[in-house]
């Protein structure tokens, strides 16, 4: 055989063959230059074809960028995306679910395009990375061959639809949402009105109110299994999301009847796709659009857009089957046996669940940063052939469970897994920690979300034996920059990255984020406490465990103390540590964690008399957080108008600091700041981000047009906050911007 | 038969890898052009996973892995593409590739590595072009015999690995005992 499409043959599904072949003609078409550079992007990563750090053909050493010379010469394959770098491919898996066949299928493709390695993502997918675009279309009818497509699996279109990695086998589930999740991936796949989108549209389901797996309250669509007097149906949310702003779900639908999913899901994407932001990516996710509208016109268009529908059996057809996509046990069920070994019972206590059937368990495989290699992942299919069958789940907190397993052979199961280096114990705890990639192979990542957790996993890997368990069950996440793709608002110590400018050098940072609820479905979110060092988090993690174990009352729990003894509080505990050492201090404090790299410098010059000279701007952008640390303690105070005001003069604050940097003679008063900042910041792109773009500046813009400040609620304050954070970390940014460009300039 | 998507493994003589150290190796031959004639990209770090790919120099016609697969850590050169000559030629390189690697590494004083010449594992990762089986071990076996006479001095002694499901795979005890530089030496 020549080629794998002849290999294969008619294990393709002719549709996905069918896509698979258009796409390597679009590949063709784009390496004769007949295709456009961003139609070609948008083509790739609605295909999961995904791009991946320096692939604009550039890379700073720790010395300044460098060039890398791809042979490719100048073909692109989007907009500074250079044909030849490695990218990434998002595998789709549609709520986690993988059989036996499928996770061989991945191995193989991860060891002979990949590095041998399998990423779970914390949307349920797999990720390959350091991939060639030539080689995916192979590596397309691989997996369509066993059912796999990676359609839609990025871009602007419906993501990976996820679930509760326990549907089915839940004992809290109100039902099995699998096979209505299977039916609005299935239904919305290349949908014709999910292609017009302004950004991409996430889907959850979760089969309960209370348990976090399905996460639903931070996701564009949300459904929760409910039954109403015998009746199967869902109650629907919409407008969620985390990234740089994240927002809480609106409620679409108490109670939609299971035979209107399908057409609700697809009113809303026609609404979605008709008055969905188009030009500014930065506010094109449909939380703005509900925001924009207010959640009872949405209702109303959503209502009206559904009466205009053609009636489709697709929308009623999958539940003339609900049990096709039930899962069969391998295995009698048993008990576990009751001589189990000390390290079983070690493990059993996080990673083992009872299913809702007698004798069955989860079992939930700690995956390093979710990661495990090909050689590991054929022997999970094995054990899963033995074991429990086709019921392997990815999960959102990068692990993944088997379902199925009876108790009878747990112990031998656990021993497997031991055999494969597999059995480490304490799913779900603080041990457990959530990253997305960062600047391990991110291009928008800012800090080493990685470096960070695996920095994080080998301490506390020494002392977990000695932690309390009101420490143990904490969860920590990390993501290396606002995108928050690591869920870090929804946990209890979260991280995003940041880099902050100290003695005209860069300086990783992290922003901690405490105080949010994992459980509820991720009902809050919290709120960022402070940028620390990122060598120094280890010991904010530290002081902020010790403080709680200090100062809790009886058996208060992290979130109840944190809303008794406020942020303010714990910024005082971080504030010792807040400040890095000076360069010739401790130049350890200007690389990251797993990269010795001197913290991206490249090719800025040290500026004259840093560290004894601190420009007025400096002063200026620590004034603005001074006084949104103030504001966010008035909301905690329930004073929300305060707060919002806050939250708003600190933006102008920050906004006052730079113009004046750049010379401009400037008043105190808000108009004529904001009137500045716009003709000398906004309007000439300087404060521009070179990803999200003016995204950042107009949070001050439009807050000063419309004044929502002046009247805030808890949420608009919340948002208020939220914005003016994200605003001020711009500010700095756009400082290391201007510094930089003096720099050169200089030379 | 393409010579891409070859495997060679050098394993180290003795003692406990330090993973971490490698990181800032790689990173500095990157800046540095420590291999020449190939385009070297970044580091990847799996030190994390147990038995794994452990730090991974990716390039763009090769990765080189310092790689703890099965507990026995070694040098895995990883050719990926671009290269233009002829089988016998093509597996001759990756041997060459990898002893190159072995003697870079061992140059780093800070590691204290040493490579042993005596075992060698060849892999191809393509399982359209090589399966695992019998046929491909006919195909294989003659130009692995005498690329290993070429580098240690005898065609040393072969035995195919794994199963049907796993990327195709040969055993090489050489019978050498010299160094890496002994054997890129005689080639």
């Amino acid at each position: 055989m020549t080629s794998w499409k002849q290999q294969l043959g008619d294990r393709i599904p002719d549709r996905l063959g069918g896509e698979v072949d258009l796409f390597e003609g679009q590949i063709e078409l784009k390496k004769e230059g007949k295709i456009d550079d961003k139609i070609f992007a948008e083509t790739r990563l609605r295909r999961g074809v995904y791009g991946q750090r320096y692939d604009n053909g550039l890379r700073d050493d720790g010395t300044g960028q460098q060039p890398l010379h791809f042979p490719c010469g100048d073909l692109t394959k989007g907009p500074d995306t250079v044909w030849d770098a490695p990218g990434m491919m998002r595998i789709k898996i549609p709520f986690g679910k993988l059989s036996a066949e499928q996770l061989d299928t991945l191995a193989e493709l991860a060891e002979e395009y990949s590095d041998s390695i399998l990423h779970v993502t914390t949307r349920q997918d797999i990720q390959l990375h350091f991939v060639h675009i030539e080689d995916t279309p192979d590596m397309m009818r691989r997996l369509a061959a066993v059912g796999i497509t990676t359609r839609e699996a990025c871009g602007n279109s419906v993501r990976n639809v996820t679930a509760c990695e326990y549907a089915g086998v839940c004992k809290t589930q109100a039902f099995d949402v699998t096979p209505y999740a299977n039916a609005i991936t299935q239904y919305l796949l290349g949908h014709p009105d999910v292609q017009d989108f302004g950004r991409k549209f996430k889907i959850a389901f979760s089969g309960c109110e209370d348990n976090p797996c399905g996460l639903v309250t931070f996701h564009d669509l949300g459904a929760v299994a409910q039954v109403r007097d015998g009746k199967r149906g869902f109650r629907v949310v919409v407008g969620g999301g985390l990234g740089a702003v994240p927002v809480q779900a609106k409620v679409l639908d108490e109670f939609c009847p299971e035979e209107e999913l399908l057409p609700l899901a697809q009113a809303v994407s026609r609404v979605f796709a008709r008055l969905g932001e188009k030009q500014s990516r930065a506010r094109a996710r449909i939380k703005f659009l509900v925001q924009k509208l207010g959640i009872d016109e949405f209702k109303k268009l959503v209502a009206e857009e559904r009466e205009t529908l053609r009636p489709d059996e697709r929308w009623t057809a999958f539940l003339d089957d609900l049990h096709s996509t039930d899962e069969q046990p391998v295995r009698d069920p048993g008990p576990i046996p009751s001589d189990a070994p000390a390290g079983f019972q070690a493990w059993a206590k996080h990673n083992l669940r009872p299913q809702a059937q007698n004798g069955y368990y989860v079992a939930i495989i700690k995956m390093p940063l979710g990661d495990f290699t090909s050689t590991q992942g054929r022997t999970l299919s094995d054990l899963a052939r033995q074991y429990t069958g086709d019921s392997i789940r990815c999960t959102v907190e990068q692990n993944l469970a088997f379902r199925w397993l009876s108790g009878a052979d747990a112990v031998a199961f656990y021993e497997a897994l031991d055999a494969l280096n597999l059995s480490e114990a304490g799913a779900g705890t603080i041990t457990d920690m959530t990253s997305c990639p960062g600047t391990d192979t991110c291009k928008l990542g800012i800090s080493a979300s990685r470096g960070l957790t695996g920095e994080l996993r080998k301490r506390l890997d020494v002392i977990k034996s000695d932690l309390p368990p009101a420490v143990e069950s904490l969860r920590i996440k990390a993501s290396g920059c606002f995108n928050s793709c690591g869920q870090h608002h929804a946990a209890d110590i979260g991280f995003t990255g940041v880099s902050r400018q100290v003695g005209g050098r860069k300086v990783p940072h992290f922003n901690l984020v405490l105080g949010g609820q994992w459980t509820q479905n991720a009902k809050s979110y919290g709120l960022v406490v402070g940028a620390v060092p990122s060598k120094n988090i280890p010991k904010a993690v530290e002081l902020i465990t010790a403080h709680y174990m200090q100062n809790r009352e009886g058996d208060e729990s992290f979130q109840a103390f944190i809303a008794r003894v406020g942020k303010k509080d714990f910024r005082k505990v971080l504030a010792p540590i807040q400040k890095p050492p000076s360069y010739e201090e401790d130049p350890s404090y200007y690389s990251d964690w797993g990269d010795p790299r001197e913290y991206n410098i490249g090719d800025i010059g040290v500026g004259e008399c840093a560290g004894e000279i601190v420009p007025f701007v400096e002063f200026g952008l620590q004034e603005a957080e001074q006084q949104l640390h103030d504001a966010q303690d008035a909301l905690e105070a329930g004073h929300a108008v305060i707060a919002a005001a806050g939250g708003f003069r600190a933006m102008v604050t920050a906004a006052k600091a730079l113009v004046r940097h750049l010379d401009v003679q400037v008043k105190d008063d808000a108009d004529d700041v904001v009137a500045n900042f716009k003709t000398h910041l906004h309007d000439t792109q300087l404060f521009h981000d070179p990803f999200a773009k003016g995204k950042f500046a107009t949070y001050l813009l439009k807050m000063h047009a419309d004044k929502s400040h002046e009247n805030a609620n808890d949420e608009i304050a919340h948002r208020t906050l939220d914005e003016s954070q994200l605003f001020i970390e711009a500010a700095h940014s756009c400082y290391q911007r201007l510094t930089e460009s003096a720099a050169a300039a200089a030379e | 038969m393409k010579p891409t998507k070859f495997q060679v493994k050098l394993y180290t003589s003795a003692g406990e890898i330090e993973l971490e150290k490698l990181v800032p190796v790689f990173h500095r031959w990157i800046r540095e052009k420590r291999i020449p004639d190939e385009l070297l990209i970044d580091v990847a770090d799996y030190a994390h996973v147990p038995q794994g790919p452990g730090v991974v120099l990716i390039g763009h016609q090769s990765d080189y892995y310092l790689d703890v697969a099965d507990d026995r850590p070694g040098l895995l050169y990883s050719r990926k593409r671009g290269f233009e000559g002829d089988f016998q030629a093509g597996i001759e390189d990756a041997f060459r590739r990898a002893l190159r690697a072995c003697q870079l590494l061992e140059s780093e004083a800070d590691l204290g590595l040493d490579f042993a010449t005596d075992e060698m594992l060849f892999r191809v990762q393509d399982r359209l072009a090589a399966p695992n089986d019998d046929v491909t071990y006919d195909v294989y076996r003659g130009p692995l015999e005498k690329a290993t006479g070429a580098f240690f001095g005898s065609s040393g002694s072969l035995e195919r690995i794994g199963s049907a499901r796993d990327p195709f795979a040969v055993r090489i005890v050489t019978g050498a005992n010299g160094s890496v530089g002994d054997a890129l030496a005689r080639y």
